[in-house]
């Protein structure tokens, strides 16, 4: 299983804290995500910031990103700063 | 001398306390084009009184509480004002920046600034009303908090109030208004060392603005832009400034025990969704503010201002707290106690490792909280022996106890919480930061290393240049009267809607790199003879407002005559390349082992930074530099003839 935390907006528009789900790669944990609840749409997600063991996925193999039980991604909302 | 600015009340008073007196400083249009108003023009009035070192907690030492040019414009997020004097945890000028609402209503009254100057023999509170000025007896509001003291107060006036800890002159006291402080560098103490328990201004008529009909369309324009940037317009109003915790842990930005490390095992409880989900009650913004940044929250049932940023970082990951209840209810004691809640938690954190160390046994631990709330009070009354080392601040107490290299404070004022081996650029700009440790002054670069722009923050490229931009901005902007957050508006929507995008990812791995074309811009910014009126709107509000013409170039020369003066003050209080220093701990440590980009290269960047701000190896602003700015020949505005009416002191 792969443990996701949700950070920004998302988690306060969407009220979903934190979820565990089974995905081989992150655009597979996108699909997983929104199946979980409808309001997360994986376009949404491709804008979010993704961080997968402490790695932004745009330096890891982005949505091709392997997943192994036992990760942690963090997804925020993409205005994140402040 | 008079002024004929729009938007400018018209009068700067001063106000001598030893002698009860009251007259005109005679600031003139001159003053105004060359440092717009609030911390520029103070650092232009204060010049007139720095000669060289003095005793910030002396009778010599002057306050100058001074509005910008947009304050009672109506303007969005115009409110700010600032105080500045020689500060008593520096030594050296400090500018603190305030939203209360003191600065509206001060020019609301006529005036645009205040000079203080002296000592009352006895305990008093300044009145100013159509009537006068009054100084009136303040022994019955001694030892009371910042808001029982505003409500004992009591009135339609606006206040500037100290707490306990002003009164009992700890170094880093602040000054409140409403529930907003003028937070950073002790202004509190100047104030409790003049017997200045208060100043209440009572005033109603907005000035006249140059082209009315002009600001109203630039108003309508800018507040549409704030209210529809995804930071200004959702960010800041649904999370506030705590927002920024869970992207400082993943940036290892996080200050934690005592900027040991950058990252908590615990953030997720004292990050700003947690504050949102848990705690808040609804947010609040200044006058004329849309972002609406601050948060409300209940303390013991009452509705009380909410922590920002910095302190759930220096409260929380750096003193190893995860409870964010506490928290809340320092912040508010810090607020009624009166006292700056960075320094305070920098002291405290540093006391904890003297602690840890052996070095001195204060009762203070990392992790343990249950002393925290006592600490506070015996600071702010002096009350214990451990009260009264900590209201000295982190420097003093690393003089008697050791413990230099890990003391963390710049120039005597303790970092925010922003760990800058995370974002070396932000590490630079709080090592040549005039007013110290300060993440505002030192040009708050981390925005674009990590929190929010996503630059590499550990490349020592373009980091200068970006500071010296950053920072000059910031100053003008300040002067003006605005927040600073109106400049997110700056950075264009896509940066942070689409951070994956090709698009944003090319701009962040370019931004390091346009270090020669900003080096231009910064040295001559006359050449930036242009408005970029969506994003920097600033501009042309100030012109219309004024009169003045007002382009990109002009603020940021306005901005960079402010640095620059700022910086020769302080010369003139012995300030030299020497005291631009982090401790060792970040610019000798690395945050994560074995990987040495996670340590400040404090000397490279110095010497950049040095070079694009025209200033010698010393830190010392060349001859040519200060001719270009115009501040090589100042004269002295209080020497000047003054006319007008004589002002009356009532009695």
């Amino acid at each position: 299983m792969v443990t996701v935390e949700f950070f920004g907006l998302y988690r306060l528009n969407y009220h979903m804290k934190s979820i565990e789900v089974e995905a081989s790669t992150v655009k597979e944990l996108f699909q997983k995500i929104y199946e979980v609840n409808p309001f997360y749409t994986v376009k949404e997600l491709k804008h979010s910031i993704v961080i997968v063991n402490d790695v932004n996925f745009n330096d890891l193999k982005k949505y091709r990103t392997p997943l192994k039980d036992g990760d942690r991604v963090l997804i925020m909302s993409p205005a994140s700063g402040g | 001398m008079s002024i004929s600015y729009g938007a400018y009340a018209g009068k700067v008073l001063k106000i001598d306390l030893t002698s009860q007196t009251v007259s005109d400083y005679p600031v003139g249009d001159e003053d105004l084009k060359l440092f717009l108003g609030g911390k520029i023009l103070a650092a232009r009035i204060l010049n007139d009184f720095i000669k060289g070192p003095l005793d910030p907690l002396g009778e010599e030492n002057v306050m100058v509480v001074s509005s910008g040019p947009l304050n009672a414009t109506g303007c969005p997020s115009s409110s700010r004002f600032n105080v500045s004097a020689v500060s008593p945890l520096t030594g050296l000028l400090t500018s603190s920046n305030c939203g209360g609402s003191f600065g509206c209503t001060l020019k609301r009254a006529g005036i645009d600034a205040l000079v203080i100057t002296g000592k009352s023999p006895y305990w008093v509170y300044i009145d100013i009303d159509a009537d006068g000025v009054k100084f009136k007896d303040a022994e019955s509001l001694r030892g009371k908090g910042t808001s029982e003291t505003q409500e004992a107060i009591g009135g339609k006036g606006s206040k500037l109030v100290i707490g306990p800890a002003g009164e009992h002159l700890v170094r880093y006291a602040c000054a409140v208004s409403d529930e907003r402080a003028a937070g950073r560098g002790g202004i509190g103490a100047v104030m409790g060392s003049k017997n200045l328990k208060a100043v209440v201004v009572t005033g109603r008529k907005n000035p006249a603005v140059y082209d009315a009909e002009k600001l109203r369309k630039i108003k309508a324009k800018w507040t549409k832009r704030l209210k529809s940037h995804p930071l200004t317009g959702e960010q800041l109003p649904r999370l506030g400034t705590a927002a920024l915790i869970a992207s400082m842990q993943q940036k290892r930005l996080l200050a934690t025990k005592n900027f040991t490390d950058g990252r908590f095992s615990g953030y997720a409880s004292i990050s700003g969704e947690e504050l949102a989900e848990k705690f808040l009650v609804r947010n609040k913004g200044c006058i004329s503010c849309p972002i609406r940044c601050a948060r409300v929250v209940e303390v013991d049932g009452k509705p009380v201002k909410g922590p920002e940023v910095e302190i759930m970082g220096l409260m929380g990951a750096n003193i190893l707290n995860d409870d964010l209840g506490q928290i809340i209810k320092w912040n508010y004691e810090m607020d009624e106690l009166g006292m700056d809640t960075i320094s305070a938690s920098g002291t405290i954190a540093f006391a904890m490792e003297l602690n840890e160390k052996g070095m001195w046994d204060s009762g203070l631990e990392f992790g343990k909280t249950d002393n925290i709330s006592d600490v506070l009070k015996e600071i702010a009354f002096r009350s214990s022996e451990r009260g009264d080392k900590l209201a000295q601040g982190s420097r003093k107490l690393s003089e008697e106890f050791g413990g230099e290299d890990f003391c963390i404070q710049v120039k005597g004022m303790e970092l925010s919480a922003y760990e800058p081996r995370g974002a070396v650029g932000q590490g630079l700009g709080y090592s040549v930061a005039n007013r110290g440790g300060c993440h505002l002054n030192a040009g708050y670069e981390v925005v674009v290393e990590g929190l929010g722009l996503t630059i590499n923050p550990y490349t020592v490229h373009g980091k200068a240049e970006i500071a010296v931009m950053f920072q000059n901005l910031m100053e003008a902007v300040s002067a003006g009267g605005n927040c600073l957050f109106t400049t997110y508006a700056f950075f264009p929507f896509f940066l942070f809607k689409r951070p994956n995008s090709m698009l944003s990812k090319t701009v962040n791995k370019a931004l390091p790199y346009l270090g020669g074309p900003l080096h231009v811009i910064n040295k001559y910014p006359h050449l930036a003879h242009i408005h970029l009126t969506s994003m920097l709107p600033h501009t042309k509000a100030l012109s219309a407002a004024t009169g003045m013409k007002i382009t990109m170039g002009d603020l940021m020369r306005i901005g960079a005559r402010g640095f620059n003066l700022e910086r020769t003050i302080n010369a003139r209080l012995g300030i030299s390349a020497k005291d631009d220093k982090l401790p060792k701990r970040l610019t000798d440590c690395e945050q994560v082992p074995g990987d040495p980009r996670t340590k400040v290269p404090q000397a490279k960047l110095k010497k950049n930074f040095y070079f694009a701000r025209g200033w010698d190896s010393d830190g010392m602003v060349k001859p040519k530099t200060a001719k270009y700015y115009s501040i090589d020949a100042l004269d002295d505005i209080g020497a000047r003839p003054v006319s007008g009416a004589e002002h009356v002191v009532v009695k």
